[in-house]
């Protein structure tokens, strides 16, 4: 795996020895999504996976994005 | 423009099959949450826009610290945008370092092979691997102020020592050589020359292109900003309506 890239390898791994962050997986809507979970019922979602183009246009379901998970 | 009929319906109605007051109760049991996606309308939205930002992610997560591109997000998307034939251009904004070759020359192959039109921005910055990219859109821009460095690759963290390796990093450059070659104004011999110029860059040999520069140099296409780059998506897109391609 060959990083092609101006900035130093150091700088890019700079802290790669910490723990990696957990994650869950969780289906919602159809589409597997990756989330990492915030506590207090909220969870961010990391990565979308789906053989489904169209999840990939969803904004509610975009990396990054906060959810809250109201169980009932 | 193949049509796929009944393949790619609208975007409002995710769960085919299903009753609509049916898909509240699903999403509430799965999840305990109502999920209504947004869905824009594509009628009023018929480009849409993708930016390149930080490190482009490849085969390995990076810390936290880097912002980053992830390309198993990007690649599915452009198949959702080359798909749906509400969607008629695309401009891809590039602000990158670099990083992962063979996710960066995955994207850029997807954008280079894509029939909706494409038009790219260089903003910023466009160094590395983010160069094949520039290119690989129909259309390549250029901000005044930005700048691409053009540099060897290396082999990070594994030891030239053999003639074998020294061959597979001489192939691995190439496959960039050769992508950026093919698809701009770049001579290789012009190409290599940039790539291997001594006294530009502190730390290692390479060519910073600045704004017109790499316009002057035959890599990108014309310099410009925003403005531009649409005026010149409505070009490409009006120009396949007119052609009688859907």
């Amino acid at each position: 795996m060959i990083l092609y890239t101006v900035i130093p390898l150091d700088d890019i791994f700079e802290g790669m020895e910490e723990p990696p962050i957990p994650t869950i997986e969780m289906v919602v809507g159809g589409a597997t999504l990756e989330l990492e979970p915030l506590g207090n019922f909220q969870a961010r979602v990391v990565r979308i996976i789906s053989s489904d183009p169209r999840h990939y246009l969803t904004s509610l379901y975009q990396p990054g994005s906060i959810l809250d998970l109201n169980i009932v | 423009m193949l049509k796929q009929n009944g393949y790619l319906q609208d975007v409002e109605e995710p769960d085919e099959g299903m009753p609509d007051d049916e898909q509240p109760m699903e999403a509430i049991k799965e999840f305990g949450q109502i999920a209504t996606p947004i869905a824009p309308d594509p009628e009023l939205n018929p480009y849409h826009c993708l930016t390149i930002i930080g490190q482009i992610e490849g085969h390995m997560v990076l810390p936290p610290r880097n912002k980053t591109t992830k390309y198993e997000h990007v690649i599915p998307q452009l198949v959702a945008i080359e798909q749906n034939p509400k969607i008629k251009g695309l401009l891809v904004v590039l602000n990158t370092v670099g990083g992962d070759i063979e996710a960066g020359l995955a994207i850029a192959e997807m954008l280079k092979t894509m029939n909706t039109p494409t038009v790219s921005l260089v903003l910023g910055g466009g160094h590395s691997i983010g160069a094949p990219i520039a290119v690989a859109a129909d259309y390549s821009l250029i901000s005044e102020t930005a700048t691409m460095t053009i540099h060897p690759i290396r082999l990070n963290g594994l030891v030239i020592g053999v003639p074998q390796t020294y061959e597979y990093l001489d192939k691995m450059q190439d496959r960039v050589i050769r992508f950026i070659v093919r698809h701009s104004r770049v001579s290789t011999e012009a190409l290599r020359d940039m790539m291997f110029r001594t006294g530009e860059l502190v730390r290692d040999v390479g060519t910073v292109l600045v704004g017109e520069e790499a316009v002057r140099v035959g890599l990108i296409n014309e310099v410009g900003g925003v403005g531009q780059a649409l005026i010149r998506l409505n070009q490409l897109v009006t120009q396949r309506t007119q052609g009688g391609i859907q």
